[in-house]
């Protein structure tokens, strides 16, 4: 070959250098949060340290801040891998990454300032929101652009998971951030009433099938099998199973509001959908499980597995648990309660994190050409992280079926049986475990912080050939 | 012999899961007995406590459950753990296939009721039902039960500890689904009208 090119890695190493930075802030400040709700003299008095304020902070910084800089930085690593091909306009990838920081550091500004839409995991004001529309659009351009110069014919399944998370991420935030402005930080939502509800919903829960799922499948369908060293366990099964994610998905969003003034057959449709999602779900699980299930005898040399393992396993928990909470009648008991905020970090603890993770200990230490520097503290990780899910997610069913059952209880005469203050205080105990839980989580991501630190502390970034595609493809 | 297994799992288990496969290695045991028995300590220690003992929230008198409910509820309780057990147990020995080590259904149920020991017994705890400190007495019960499962599923099926680590994430990945579908029962049952009956 004439023309030797090679991979462009500085976009892929910044971005997952600044995963592990803003993971270790957004965590940080969830342990917080939840110290504050079981000790809430850790307000300290200032309005913009109150939970109201930083709970916003908490779910931006590692949803779009940790999760978000992880897909782009997997993204952009597994296009060129699996297209044979440099990333498409520099450039304007470039962009995307100091786009991309700075529409975290203006959340990061504004959220504890209290400036905010109100619209849950849409907070940030219209003038932010241009912004991530203009660095969502360059990312498209550039995830696109890469595999239209592609060199095999063929379209790895990975890429079609991300594809599809791009587009419907552009759509759902464009959509729900509709509003009409009144100041610069001021703004109304374009919709009314229950119809924006419906929207935000409809946002709100995609952001969860398609930012924080489809997304991350994609990580899973290329750094698992490459962690295994063995091929994806059923190759038409991920094919099947991302058509039939994508189709039900986008249904669901109607089961966050059960027994609201949307209409009852609304509420039943994002029920039934919510059901039949279990099926594509756990596709995804078994072909992920399989997977790594031939790669048994790696496991003693290799923690980063277990860690992929555990996380596909929470993956297939929580995907059978949001279809059980999705049904009306379950829904009844456990809407509004820590059930539900269980039930969400077994899912971006347990699969977005854990995965994530993983991607980062094969990725960081590959793009400064070095080894990781301790694979016992990968174990430590491993089991402090662990540990803390199951304190986290306990804790939290216990005292969601407990908040149920106290403010469902009712005296004979028909009068309530508990003041809603008493459910308060009965959780103390509760969301002590439960930030024990978020303690414990957090001194496993420092802990590889530090490994992966040590792994490339004054290592040079490596430039890697782009290898012709073999005649198989 | 049973009671001989429940102590040798915390005194050895190793050893003990050694013997336990011994015995139900030809398939002609059945370990259905002993989990008609362990299953009845969380169920009988959850009636008394309710009936008799009774809990607090906040300030009060402790509030109970009248008898005929407590009853109906022990024997939901008592069929949902055999259920969970066996079904489990079910599942370990379907799942053989994939780790290629096919065991006999008694053995596999063993192992189920075997793992779930510690739990089965700090069922006891419920006699006096304050959620916070069964919670707080429940989790390393908990801790030791996952600790049983990673060490005795190798022993009891014969593999390395490398496949046996897949598989029993496997189990565990099952008990946990089979556990959040107990949750959904419970608020299911519960919305349908079969819920308690207090007295205060």
């Amino acid at each position: 070959m004439a023309n030797i090119e090679t991979y462009n890695y500085k976009v892929v190493r910044q971005f997952s250098i600044m995963t592990i930075v803003w993971g270790l802030v957004g965590m940080s400040v969830g342990l917080l949060i939840a110290s504050q709700l079981a000790w809430p003299v850790l307000n300290f008095d200032i309005p913009w340290l109150t939970f109201g304020r930083l709970r916003p902070l908490h779910t931006n910084a590692v949803i779009f801040a940790f999760g978000g800089c992880a897909l782009f930085a997997c993204s952009y690593y597994v296009v060129q891998h699996t297209c044979h091909v440099k990333l498409a306009f520099p450039a304007l990838a470039a962009f995307t990454f100091w786009g991309w920081q700075s529409v975290i550091l203006l959340a990061a500004i504004t959220l504890p300032l209290g400036i905010t839409s109100s619209k849950e995991y849409a907070e940030l004001e219209w003038p932010i929101d241009i912004l991530i529309t203009l660095v969502w659009v360059s990312y498209a351009v550039v995830f696109f652009g890469t595999i239209m110069r592609r060199r095999v014919s063929h379209i790895y399944v990975a890429n079609w998971f991300f594809g599809a998370f791009i587009i419907t991420v552009a759509v759902l935030h464009v959509f729900n951030s509709a509003a009409l402005p009144v100041s610069f930080w001021k703004s109304y939502s374009a919709y009314a009433g229950v119809q924006d509800a419906m929207v935000q919903w409809w946002y709100g829960h995609n952001a969860v099938g398609f930012f924080l799922t489809a997304g991350f499948l994609g990580i899973m369908y290329y750094f698992v099998p490459k962690q295994a060293g063995r091929p994806v366990y059923s190759y038409r099964l991920s094919v099947v199973h991302f058509w039939a994610l994508i189709f039900t998905y986008i249904w669901a969003g109607p089961h966050h509001l059960h027994y609201t003034a949307l209409p009852d057959w609304a509420q039943s449709l994002g029920m039934v959908m919510s059901l039949i999602l279990l099926a594509p779900s756990w596709g995804g699980m078994i072909n992920g499980i399989m997977t790594l299930s031939g790669a048994w005898h790696k496991l003693r040399t290799d923690p980063v597995l277990r860690l992929l393992i555990v996380s596909i396993s929470f993956y297939g928990m929580s995907t059978f648990e949001g279809p059980m909470m999705a049904i009306k009648t379950v829904n009844a008991l456990s809407h509004y309660t820590d059930w539900t905020i269980g039930h969400v970090h077994s899912g971006a603890l347990g699969w977005v994190a854990l995965v994530s993770m993983g991607a980062m200990y094969y990725l960081i230490p590959r793009m400064f050409g070095r080894e990781l520097y301790s694979l016992k503290l990968v174990e430590v990780h491993f089991w402090t992280a662990t540990i803390g899910i199951v304190l986290y997610i306990v804790s939290m069913w216990v005292a969601g079926i407990m908040q149920g059952l106290m403010w469902r209880a009712v005296n004979t005469d028909g009068t309530l049986t508990y003041s809603f203050v008493e459910s308060v205080q009965a959780m103390h105990p509760y969301y002590i475990v439960r930030a024990l839980g978020g303690a414990f989580f957090l001194f496993g991501a420092v802990v590889m912080a530090y490994n992966l630190w040590r792994s490339i502390a004054d290592a040079k970034p490596v430039e890697v050939e782009i290898p012709a595609p073999t005649s198989a493809h | 012999m049973f009671i001989q297994h429940i102590i040798g799992l915390f005194t050895d288990p190793t050893r003990e899961w050694e013997k336990i496969r011994e015995q139900y290695k030809s398939g002609s045991g059945s370990p259905i007995g002993h989990v008609l028995i362990l299953a009845l300590i969380p169920a009988l220690s959850g009636y008394f406590g309710t009936t008799q003992v009774g809990w607090r929230i906040g300030v009060g008198e402790p509030i109970r459950i009248t008898g005929d409910s407590a009853l109906s509820i022990a024997i939901i309780y008592y069929i949902a753990l055999l259920v969970g057990i066996f079904s489990i147990g079910w599942v370990i020995h379907l799942l053989g296939k994939a780790y290629e080590v096919v065991k006999p259904l008694p053995l596999c149920i063993a192992l189920a009721a075997y793992t779930a020991t510690p739990l089965f017994l700090i069922g006891l705890m419920q006699v006096y039902p304050v959620l916070w400190l069964n919670m707080l007495m429940g989790l390393p019960a908990l801790a030791y039960t996952v600790y049983l499962l990673y060490s005795g599923l190798p022993v009891m099926m014969e593999i390395s500890v490398e496949r046996g680590f897949l598989y029993s994430s496997a189990v565990m990945a099952v008990g946990l689904v089979a556990l959040v579908a107990m949750l959904a029962m419970t608020a299911l049952l519960w919305g349908m009208g079969l819920q308690p009956v207090f007295t205060y």
